[in-house]
């Protein structure tokens, strides 16, 4: 590094140099799940993410130091970084660390150290004062240590590693001032940081002797009151939640409690309210009265009621359900279960060459497929990490919510299972997936599977109130950005023929010609009209789009709202092949911004166009079904398009046993076993 | 005798880890390797829950057999 330097050019050392005067840089460096982006969060007033459980923070976030806990005028940047058990990387989140460490060199270190578990922390605090950077250390969960009985002797612990040691408890800030003003100062004074110094025997390699200096430090600073070894209150509670029988109904439960509270209880209800009686009646009645006082050119007023108002509306109209639902899901999340439902999956997983680790992205991809993807960075196997990204799409995401709640309320009024069964048709393909996959696929797996278990804790209602108005704030801006935008071009292809000219009749329209393109790959979906196709296609920009689209199209022939029983939506479905059409838009590849995810994690266009083939097979293969199938036993006749379908189902079905057939060869060839 | 076979509440001594030494490298930063103490809290849906210093982890039967015990 200080080669480098000296032989840089001097015009970039100075310009270094300035840029270090005038800004100083903190890192947030500890273990998984030890708190830094609670801490993060509560020293710059940021709202990122932070699960109980290990490997949430999956890339480095940077913010500003809140005013409360800066008293000087230079402003200085936080970073918060994933968490890692040691410098040396073991996955992809955790090289991220050392390289930011190595490369970017902050003025101090914040190492924050999990009381609760302060032998193993240290492991990597000593390699953190290698680096000559100033650390402070922050122990966290201070409450948790004096609960328990245990006391740490600060001042000596602080003298054998030449370094400040702050107690804090991140999740009520207390001690975090006295953490920030010694932060503050060490990387105001510059000197660096004394590399504590234990003698390495020839017979034992570095890291043993590392080991072997922490377990005396840890003798002489702590004293331990509590056996970690007996069986305790927790360990009980695992015993039934990750009971091997009762471990998944208890999660089902949780979820369909989740699911349904959000999107038929309270959820439910608010979002009714909201799309029928304020974005049904009252704003769209006073903009049209406002606008006609005006005596504006009709087709303006058109466009700002049942384009702007009419699709933005819907789907705004759904808010109360989302910021339910990520309400009920930040408490969860924070209460520790989620690490426990890893490994309850962990078994099933395994069938399908995944493990427990492939829950998490599957979890985060409820919220939204964008972090879900990203989050499969935490899988070491190239493969698992693979399959993961290509399954974590299917789980519905927090934009397909409005398509689910308004089918279900228009053609399910009164049957609750409809919403939350979709949840459970994910689980059923992310199974049956995988192990199509791994049929079509040749890969081996290697992947041995571990996972911290947090301890259970009450979750913050501050928190979970922060996070779902941090998704609130999140989907009103989505609502009045791309799908603002894509909903008024979705007004004009369906006001305006190719000539530029209002149309009279839909059907002539810019739109109605692009999705008749389209129509006939959904005949035997047993979907019929051009709308339809329009409606999934603008879904790939974002989900919420379906129902943005759809309430444009339809406020030409309805007055009515879209989202009651018996809407102008009743007229394109039978309650099966709405079901169809739901199964369809969840099913099918994600939004462009989620395949972009894709992307990068697979690294690969052949792996990505490979990934958006499977979720297209899938979701259509589903939705034929669902639609073919479901009308048969239903109304004892298949729905339209039935003749097609027979066909299509023919040729996907000989296209799978081929790859199949391809993979077997290939396999005995390279000697891999299934 | 590996991990897999041991009894649960008792609490033993490492004797080695066998396998990728990513995996052995990794064990080790959490302070699971030879000479150090384990005990197995539960087995619960095919994983062992173990106790190491003052953490739980859950691993999976694979790794579990990867860990040898003095018996």
């Amino acid at each position: 590094m200080v080669k480098m330097t000296l032989t840089g050019n001097a015009d970039k050392v100075g310009k270094e140099m300035s840029e270090k005067m005038s800004l100083m840089k903190i890192a947030i460096a500890g273990n998984p799940n030890s708190g830094k982006t609670t801490v993060f969060n509560a020293i710059t007033g940021k709202t990122e993410f932070a699960g109980n459980w290990p490997g949430v923070t999956i890339a480095k976030k940077e913010a500003f130091l809140k005013k409360k806990f800066n008293p000087y005028r230079t402003a200085i940047k936080i970073v918060d970084l994933p968490g890692t058990y040691s410098i040396v990387p073991f996955t992809g989140e955790e090289a991220i660390t050392r390289d930011f460490i190595l490369g970017e060199a902050p003025d101090v270190i914040i190492n924050i150290v999990d009381g609760a578990n302060i032998s193993r922390s240290l492991f990597f605090t000593t390699q953190l004062l290698e680096l000559g950077i100033p650390v402070v250390i922050a122990i966290n969960k201070s409450d948790i240590v004096s609960k328990r009985g245990d006391a740490v002797d600060l001042e000596a612990l602080s003298k054998e590693l030449c370094c400040s040691v702050i107690p804090i408890t991140a999740s009520t800030e207390k001690g975090l001032n006295d953490l920030m003003r010694e932060a503050i100062r060490a990387g105001k004074e510059e000197k660096p940081q004394t590399a504590p110094d234990f003698p390495v025997n020839n017979s034992d390699d570095e890291d043993m002797a590392r080991q072997k200096f922490v377990d005396e430090i840890v003798e002489k600073c702590m004293v331990k009151k509590r056996d970690a070894t007996k069986i305790n209150l927790y360990d009980k509670i695992d015993r039934i939640v990750a009971h091997k029988w009762l471990g998944l109904p208890i999660f089902f439960a949780v979820m369909w409690a989740v699911f349904s509270f959000s999107i038929g209880g309270l959820g439910g209800y608010l979002s009714e309210y909201f799309n029928e009686v304020v974005f049904g009646e009252i704003v769209p009645d006073a903009v049209n009265r406002f606008l006609e006082g005006l005596n504006i050119n009709p087709l303006l007023q058109a466009l700002i009621v049942d384009g702007v108002i009419g699709g933005v509306g819907a789907v705004i109209g759904f808010l109360p359900l989302i910021m339910i639902l990520f309400f009920c899901l930040a408490l969860l999340e924070d209460s520790g279960y989620m690490a426990r439902v890893a490994l309850v999956f962990d078994r099933f997983f395994k069938k399908i060459g995944l493990s427990g680790k492939s829950i998490i992205p599957m979890i985060v991809g409820s919220g939204c497929a964008i972090p879900g993807v990203m989050a499969t960075r935490t899988i070491e196997d190239v493969n698992e990490k693979r399959m993961t990204t290509i399954l974590t799409p299917f789980v519905p995401c927090g934009a397909k919510l409005p398509i689910i709640a308004l089918f279900s309320a228009v053609f399910f009024p009164d049957k609750g299972w409809v919403g939350p069964s979709m949840y459970l048709i994910a689980i059923t393909i992310i199974v049956i997936g995988g192990l199509l996959l791994k049929k079509i696929f040749v890969w081996e797996n290697t992947s041995q599977f571990i996972l911290e278990l947090p301890e259970y804790k009450l979750p913050s209602m501050k928190y979970a109130f922060w996070q779902m108005f941090e998704k609130a704030k999140a989907f009103i801006l989505k609502a009045t950005t791309i799908i603002l935008v894509s909903n008024t071009l979705v007004w004009f292809a369906q006001a305006f023929g190719w000539n530029f000219r209002p149309v009279e009749d839909q059907g002539l329209s810019i739109l109605a010609t692009l999705g008749r393109a389209i129509a006939p790959l959904l005949i035997p979906l047993g979907f019929v009209g051009w709308q339809l196709a329009a409606a999934a296609i603008t879904g790939f920009i974002a989900k919420e789009n379906v129902v943005a689209t759809l309430a444009v199209l339809l406020s030409v022939a309805s007055e009515e709202a879209l989202n009651v029983p018996g809407s102008a939506l009743t007229q394109f479905f039978t309650p099966v092949t709405a079901f169809a059409y739901l199964v369809f838009n969840l099913f099918t590849p994600p939004c462009f911004a989620a395949i972009g995810a894709m992307n990068s994690e697979m690294g690969s266009k052949k792996w990505l166009f490979r990934a958006l083939a499977f979720q297209l097979g899938v979701g259509y293969t589903l939705a034929m079904l669902a639609s073919q199938a479901g009308s048969l036993i239903m109304y004892g006749k298949p729905a339209s398009g039935f003749v097609p379908a027979i066909g299509v189902s023919i040729l996907i079905f000989t296209g799978v046993v081929i790859m199949i057939r391809k993979a077997e060869v290939k396999r005995i060839k390279l000697g891999v076993e299934v | 005798m590996p991990l897999s076979k041991a009894k649960i509440g008792e609490t033993y001594k490492i004797k080695g880890i066998e396998g990728k030494d990513k995996v052995k490298k990794f064990l080790f930063t959490l302070g699971c390797f030879e000479g150090q103490e384990i005990t197995l809290i539960s087995k619960l849906a095919g994983n062992y829950v173990v106790n190491i210093k003052d953490s739980r982890y859950a691993m999976d039967e694979n790794m579990a057999k990867s860990i040898v015990l003095s018996a």
